[in-house]
């Protein structure tokens, strides 16, 4: 892909800038319906990283790192992982260290004791889609930039 | 230097975490429907539990190898020659009085099977959770210590990847 030398095809340009606002909505939906129906924060989180790969193929790469840029990136990809661990840590910190890690019934959402496990795993499958979607955005732009890492004479570094 | 920080963080999370990780590799719980016990003579046996009565025999049998004796049986609704046998509040891993063997008349025989973890799963998960998907319940709640691993690993792989692919200097 050489930028400013690339083809544009006003077909598959119109058709990615229509469906990208759709496969983000049913991402979404994936994730947030994660505990009533089939899906959950992994699936969701690859329908939203398409996305991202859908764009760059359609558009250009540098295009895509500025709808996504790298910071984005770097908070996303362990933002999840600290939403997962936080809400598990929620319960040692409001129930005062009696229950378990992970126990989210103990995290005072609202009165109810299986609903508030039920809203536990809504944010954790909310944390989970987060990671993978910065995870797998993060490989696919590394992977699809080149910076010169195969010239000779350049030694090990990129 | 701030990411280090939170990754220390992260680690020093992870190893308080470890300490509550409940104990894996119970031998009584494998993953299928029941586990066959034994089997022992119906003779007065199947009468006595369509009494509602626990046979004296088979809660000797059931100490002999173990295991608690049953409290009461109830019949399986539907079911011909087949009861539920339910423990007492005291059994070591249930608070509450619980669903434990399942007996089954075969010819002049009756097997004694033990319910498996997959049946509390199944019959206990929408009650306990307040959540109709027994996939999600499964993998957020019940395993949810399995599940910040993975997320911990896809983390891992996509790091090693910017560490690998993104150098700009020797490591």
């Amino acid at each position: 892909m050489k930028e400013g030398k690339q083809e544009t095809n006003i077909v598959v340009e119109t058709v990615a800038r229509v469906m990208i606002p759709f496969i983000q909505l049913f991402a979404l939906y994936v994730i947030i319906h994660g505990t009533g129906g089939p899906g959950g924060g992994f699936q969701g989180g690859v329908v939203f990283a398409s996305v991202f790969i859908l764009y760059v193929i359609t558009f250009n790469l540098a295009g895509g790192r500025e709808r996504f840029p790298e910071s984005a990136n770097i908070v996303l990809s362990s933002l999840g992982l600290y939403v997962y661990g936080g809400i598990g840590l929620l319960a040692i910190i409001f129930s005062l260290g009696t229950a378990q890690y992970l126990n989210y019934g103990f995290i005072p959402f609202t009165s109810h004791f299986e609903e508030n496990r039920a809203l536990g795993m809504d944010f954790v499958e909310m944390g989970i889609g987060i990671t993978v979607m910065a995870i797998i955005a993060s490989i696919f732009f590394d992977l699809a930039q080149k910076k010169g890492r195969f010239k000779k004479g350049d030694g090990e570094g990129g | 230097m701030t990411a280090l920080i939170l990754i220390i963080i992260l680690c020093a999370l992870f190893i308080y975490v470890a300490e509550d990780i409940p104990v894996f590799g119970d031998p009584n719980a494998p993953p299928i429907k029941a586990v066959k016990l034994f089997t022992m003579k119906a003779d007065q046996v199947a009468s006595l539990l369509d009494q509602h009565i626990v046979p004296g025999k088979l809660s000797r049998e059931l100490v002999k190898r173990g295991l608690p004796p049953p409290s009461h049986i109830e019949k399986i609704p539907g079911m011909d020659g087949e009861w539920n046998a339910f423990i007492a509040k005291e059994e070591s891993y249930y608070a509450k009085e619980e669903k434990y063997y399942w007996i089954k008349e075969e010819g002049d025989k009756v097997r004694v099977s033990r319910y498996a973890f997959v049946v509390r799963w199944i019959e206990k998960g929408l009650k306990e959770t307040a959540v109709p998907n027994m996939v999600t319940y499964g993998l957020a709640d019940y395993r949810g210590y399995d599940t910040l691993g993975e997320t911990t690993v896809i983390f891992t792989a996509g790091v090693s990847v910017i560490l690998l692919l993104r150098r700009r200097s020797r490591l």
